[in-house]
């Protein structure tokens, strides 16, 4: 008596305009549930004193933009940043290519790449409060120190776990080392030096407002010191809440960045 | 014994962009497949070999059309994989690997894996980590787990395609071997018109329109030798055939002057 | 012939032997540990020439002196004993929470379409205010600490545990499929094994944030422990002992990775080959 075992039947694929929707469903969805848990944790968990909910933070948030606060202390936070962070990869990217490469510099960087890692950025802050008095030099200098490692370490870890058949392949037709760089080294570290760049990029708008806590006269960091300094929880959470946007903002387009210099990789199955 | 019926079976890839054409890459195949039998599913690169398998072991979806396993065991049907690559998880042991693919690991288990393994002249290699041994060893490795789980169905897909030629030959002379002993129904996709015909009982060709073009019974007695002059006529046959088949489906290949 | 000249890297390799005492000294530079010491004379020179320049900068000399009298002064060991309570509860909840989440997010589109975002929202928040925010919430209790610790670390976890699962190598994937192993297992025995070296990596990420987090939180919200003595030193303007806290800060971090993390992580990645390093 024969049973059946399988059966597998047709099934229309969805068309583009259908997979289109459900993407949009998903980024709907994704920030939905946040609100939803943000709304739960006020007036459920906690009180609304205590962790203000979702409204409350944006009308806080609100009257920071329409004041021109926001402006203007994003500029000057920005401008930081961007000096800070385009020394730490100057920096970064040749340590983690010595590092990946040849053992004598791995164990050269090893202990003050950790080092420099490991030092919490309130260090750098004081530190650069102590150095170089109040102002830009501080933030600039704290960022690329702090940014400078994790572009180092992911450059290194990524000529490390380099395919080494394919190394072995370019030794065996007698490519020298500028061809194995050119074809194999380099093309395979990009998405690394890419991703610690995306990686630093997140800690060093963080490091910088950090900084800018402990040291500046201005900038987003300043002003949520001043909110916690008048017990204002519905501030901190309101520029917190704009510092946030304005990182995510920032991050998608770096992710389209991304997704456009890989598009021969193919997508990945779901594990 | 177990009986693989496929019907009006199509896959259609919709359209990489706005203006592109969606792909279709296998076209109605109808197909039936009874117990014992070795069937080799011939083609050129790209014409649907590997989405059918893909279809049939569940990776992905057909657009169209049925796939129907009725066997006379109760029970879910299972499938043995053989691939290209080895395809062993590199931080398990070689049995660890094939008692991977088992949801009963008891002593008899083991037992039937040991087997397997010694069949295809590895039984020494059980504590052993992939990367320790060969390509061929590893790809012999695999045949051995397709087996060891006692499949309805053993889909092989170019097995011995990235082997060099001596290895190749040496685990084609296993498998069939292997395949004489336990008489499993194989499905074996290849672009080697050669190996089918040394290896099957019938071997079905399609072509880049994703479609059925012909299907040949072969009734020589297993195992077969390539040296075998009655198997190298039967190939030289074959062969003609194929490439007329392509040559007429449009493929460009150029059929080379030949009898027959 | 390509594999001589070519493939050498290493500096001061040469093809005859030769033992004299300055092709001894030599080697010993050149070696690893040869290496590393050089790189900490260079940075203690850097440090003395910077203390040298700067006036309110204290040299090493300064900060060594202090940390002797402090040492002696008790009350080290007490204050460490209380950071590192507070570090490794929050380092736990992190590993745990960061897996789980991270787990879910590869493995399901619908956990993934839920979570993301504010996972993300997670990593775009600088410890500095989960370490005020939990000041303002918790006044002067433990919570601060361990919440701080743990909210820092989770979404760095979650999210390299997330990438470790999306980059499970695709044809053994299949492989399991294909040959219809459970979902259980295939997350047991190819997905974890697999992601270990994500998961080491994001808990490493997190454990020098959560690291810096506990300092900020206690810095704001603690009358004891590594980061309240700090602030202490610094608001009394005494910048020998605001540094040799933070040098004994840092100190253990770089002790800890050298004794535990990066053993652990050497011996659970055995099968890998690398050819790259010589």
């Amino acid at each position: 008596m024969a049973n059946v075992a399988l059966r597998r039947q047709g099934v229309r694929a969805p068309s583009l305009a259908a997979r289109r929707w459900k993407q949009a469903a998903v980024v709907i969805v994704g920030w939905a549930a946040f609100f939803a848990l943000w709304e739960f944790a006020s007036s459920v968990l906690f009180n609304p004193y205590r962790l203000p909910g979702p409204v409350a933070v944006f009308e806080a948030m609100e009257s920071i933009v329409t004041s021109g606060d926001a402006v203007k202390h994003f500029k000057a936070s920005l401008g930081k940043i961007f000096l800070g962070f385009g020394f730490g990869v100057a920096l970064g990217v040749p340590i983690g290519f010595l590092m990946g490469t040849t053992r004598y510099w791995k164990a050269f960087f090893h202990d003050p790449v950790l080092v420099a890692g490991s030092i919490p950025g309130i260090t750098y802050a004081v530190l650069a409060l102590v150095v170089f008095g109040i102002g830009i030099e501080g933030p600039i200098v704290a960022v690329a120190l702090i940014s400078m490692p994790y572009i180092a370490l992911n450059v290194s870890a990524g000529l490390e776990g380099i395919d080494s058949s394919l190394i072995m392949m370019s030794r065996a037709f007698g490519r020298g080392r500028k061809d194995v760089l050119r074809h194999v080294l380099i093309p395979t570290i990009t998405p690394f030096v890419f991703a610690g760049v995306r990686l630093s990029f997140a800690l060093a708008w963080k490091v910088e407002a950090l900084t800018e806590v402990f040291g500046s006269s201005d900038g987003i960091g300043f002003m949520i010191r001043r909110s916690y300094q008048l017990f204002s929880v519905v501030d901190v959470l309101a520029w917190t809440g704009l510092f946030v946007i304005f990182m995510l903002l920032l991050e998608r387009v770096l992710v389209r960045l991304e997704r456009h210099l890989f598009r021969w990789r193919p997508q990945e199955a779901t594990a | 014994m177990a009986v693989l019926k496929v019907e009006n079976l199509t896959k259609v890839f919709p359209a990489a962009g706005k203006d592109a054409e969606p792909t279709r890459a296998i076209d109605r195949i109808d197909l039936e497949l009874s117990g014992h039998a070795f069937v080799s599913l011939v083609g050129p690169s790209g014409c649907g070999k590997s989405t059918f398998l893909n279809i049939l072991s569940g990776v992905e979806e057909p657009t169209d059309g049925s796939i129907t396993v009725t066997s006379d065991e109760g029970g879910p049907a299972r499938f043995g994989y053989v691939f290209q690559d080895p395809r062993l998880l590199p931080w398990r042991t070689i049995m660890q690997n094939i008692l991977y693919v088992h949801d009963d690991r008891g002593e008899e288990t083991k037992r039937r894996a040991l087997e397997y393994l010694d069949m295809v002249g590895l039984a020494h290699t059980g504590g052993m980590y992939p990367a320790q041994l060969s390509g061929g060893m590893q790809q012999r490795v695999g045949i051995a787990r397709a087996f060891s789980v006692d499949p309805d169905l053993l889909l092989m897909d170019e097995p011995f395609s990235h082997l060099d030629a001596i290895t190749a030959r040496s685990l084609r002379d296993q498998l069939q071997e292997i395949w004489n002993r336990t008489r499993k129904t194989v499905l074996f996709v290849t672009h080697d018109v050669m190996e089918a015909v040394q290896l099957s009982g019938k071997i079905i060709v399609m072509s880049r329109d994703g479609r059925i073009h012909a299907e040949f019974t072969i009734d020589l007695p297993h195992p077969r030798s390539a040296a075998d002059p009655e198997v190298a006529a039967l190939q030289a046959e074959i062969l003609g055939e194929f490439e007329k088949i392509q040559a007429a489906a449009g493929n460009g290949a150029a059929a080379p002057a030949q009898a027959g | 012939m390509s594999t001589g000249a070519a493939a050498r890297i290493e500096p001061g390799a040469r093809p005859r032997r030769d033992t004299g005492l300055p092709r001894r000294l030599l080697d010993a530079v050149l070696s690893n540990t040869g290496a590393r010491i050089t790189s900490y004379l260079v940075f203690v020179l850097g440090w003395q020439i910077l203390g040298g320049l700067y006036e309110r900068v204290p040299g090493p000399v300064e900060v060594v002196q202090f940390l002797a009298d402090e040492i002696g002064r008790g009350g080290v060991w007490d204050a460490f004993q209380v950071t590192l309570e507070r570090f490794f509860a929050g380092v736990a909840i992190a590993f745990v929470a960061g897996v789980v989440i991270g787990l879910l997010m590869g493995m399901w589109p619908l956990a993934r379409a839920l979570l993301k975002d504010t996972t993300m929202v997670g990593l775009a928040i600088p410890a500095i205010i989960w370490a005020l925010l939990t000041a303002l919430w918790f006044g002067f209790s433990w919570k601060a600490p361990v919440l701080t610790v743990a909210l820092t670390a989770t979404p760095f976890v979650a999210i390299n545990v997330t990438q470790g699962v999306q980059g499970t190598p695709r044809d053994l994937i299949r492989m399991s499929k294909a040959f219809g192993v459970s979902t259980h297992r295939r997350v047991r025995e190819l997905v974890l094994p697999f992601i270990m070296d994500y998961v080491f990596t994001g808990l490493r990420f997190g454990i020098i944030l959560g690291w810096n987090g506990v300092l900020l939180s206690e810095w704001f919200a603690s009358t004891e422990g590594v980061g309240w003595r700090t602030r202490y030193w610094y608001d009394a303007n005494n910048f020998d002992g605001f540094v040799a806290w933070i040098f004994l800060f840092v100190a253990f971090i770089v002790v800890f990775d050298r004794l535990v993390l990066s053993p652990i992580q050497r011996r659970v990645f055995r099968w890998r080959t690398t050819v790259a390093m010589r």
